[in-house]
């Protein structure tokens, strides 16, 4: 299969595993337990973006707020929408992340790392190679973690324990539905 | 977009291919053949190549300063000459103005009508200034991974085309199906091809 195609019909592989995300960091209230890394934090946050259906029927709803009044996007889920986009706050190691994660295509949007101490001399090329090589390494930190989240998913979304991970989901969503 | 300061979007691919033994011969030898011209003096109507990612001026690549430690750092620059469609439509209705009346003639004939639309297509494309896009991207040449700072389809379409003609490899875009291949064994990988959406309600 090209990638277009693949593309197209595991569009909902990443969108499922953003939900699960969703679900798995208001589970222990913005913790999410990593192997062999401990608890990080990962907070979804301000804004949100759901989609329903495919091609010319496709339909997109944009949430905004507080963690608390994402109330609306939880209840886009009951209505069968799927979460396509999330701003996202991740500590680890003391280390910051703030990112949009665009699910379908894994695309990383807006992404702020974290702060750090910036080159004395920017004009030096030892330095500047120094501060770009600080990046990278923050850049690649980041997505380490977002592909150790991924694998959890994925582990479980084709192991015989999905179905109970499903049930709990569905429960979660339902409350929002009651809420 | 963000890869040196600021805030940054980007997307994942892997390279595909091996490189020759001499990797960073190869690799200074093919960015300077596939450097960045400039058309600023020219009437080209596009260029594209590569350039320093803190300067985009920068073709000579001193001291290779796309590398950093053991990764390449490159940024992808186009330049353009755009010119907008009501600006040629103008500049056309006005030419066949000016053309009807000097012949005294109430219509002008199809043929001659394309062919004025060319001539002041060309014309106009002459003029208009190259418009410059930059791309940066960073290649891990260890875990052969490459972060491009776009999340433009068409801007990623551009780097696969010159990834290719530069390096002789191929870049394939990590979506979350194709980064289970990375993280899942074989007989989880089989399960995954296999699953259908399921529905949280």
């Amino acid at each position: 299969m090209d990638l277009v195609d693949l593309i197209a019909e595991k569009r909902f592989l990443g969108q499922e595993f953003l939900t699960w995300l969703w679900w798995k960091s208001e589970e222990r209230g913005g913790v999410v337990a990593l192997p062999e890394e401990g608890d990080i934090v990962v907070v979804f946050e301000k804004h949100m973006l759901l989609e329903f259906g495919e091609g010319d029927s496709n339909e997109k709803l944009i949430c905004r707020g507080l963690q608390t009044e994402l109330q609306e996007a939880r209840t886009g889920l009951v209505m069968g929408k799927k979460l396509e986009q999330a701003r996202i706050q991740l500590v680890y190691n003391d280390y910051e992340w703030n990112f949009t994660l665009a699910a379908a295509l894994m695309e990383f949007r807006n992404v702020k790392l974290p702060k750090t101490a910036g080159p004395d001399n920017a004009n030096d090329p030892e330095e500047k190679e120094g501060m770009v090589l600080e990046r990278i390494h923050l850049f690649e930190e980041l997505i380490r973690i977002v592909l150790a989240l991924y694998r959890v998913f994925l582990k479980q979304r084709v192991s015989e324990q999905w179905r109970e991970e499903l049930l709990k989901m569905r429960e979660w969503v339902a409350l929002a539905a009651k809420a | 977009m963000g890869f040196i300061k600021g805030t940054a979007g980007f997307v994942r691919f892997s390279v595909e291919g091996d490189l020759p033994e001499n990797i960073w011969d190869f690799i200074a030898e093919r960015i300077t053949s596939n450097a960045f011209r400039d058309i600023d003096d020219t009437y080209e109507e596009n260029s594209i190549g590569w350039v320093s990612v803190t300067n985009m001026f920068d073709t000579d690549f001193e001291y290779a300063s796309y590398a950093a430690g053991n990764y390449v750092t490159l940024s992808m620059r186009q330049d353009e000459r755009k010119v907008s469609g009501a600006i040629i439509k103008k500049f056309v209705a006005k030419e066949e103005e000016r053309i009807k009346k000097e012949k005294e003639i109430p219509k002008i004939p199809r043929s001659m009508r394309v062919e004025i639309k060319e001539r002041i297509e060309n014309e106009l494309m002459r003029k208009a200034l190259p418009v410059p896009s930059i791309f940066d991207l960073c290649w891990n040449l260890e875990d052969s991974t490459l972060l491009f700072f776009s999340t433009n389809q068409k801007a990623q379409g551009l780097l696969e085309d010159l990834f290719r003609e530069t390096f002789d490899l191929t870049i394939m875009q990590q979506i979350p199906y194709v980064c289970g291949e990375h993280l899942l064994d074989e007989e989880e990988m089989d399960k995954l091809a296999a699953i259908t959406p399921d529905f949280f309600v």
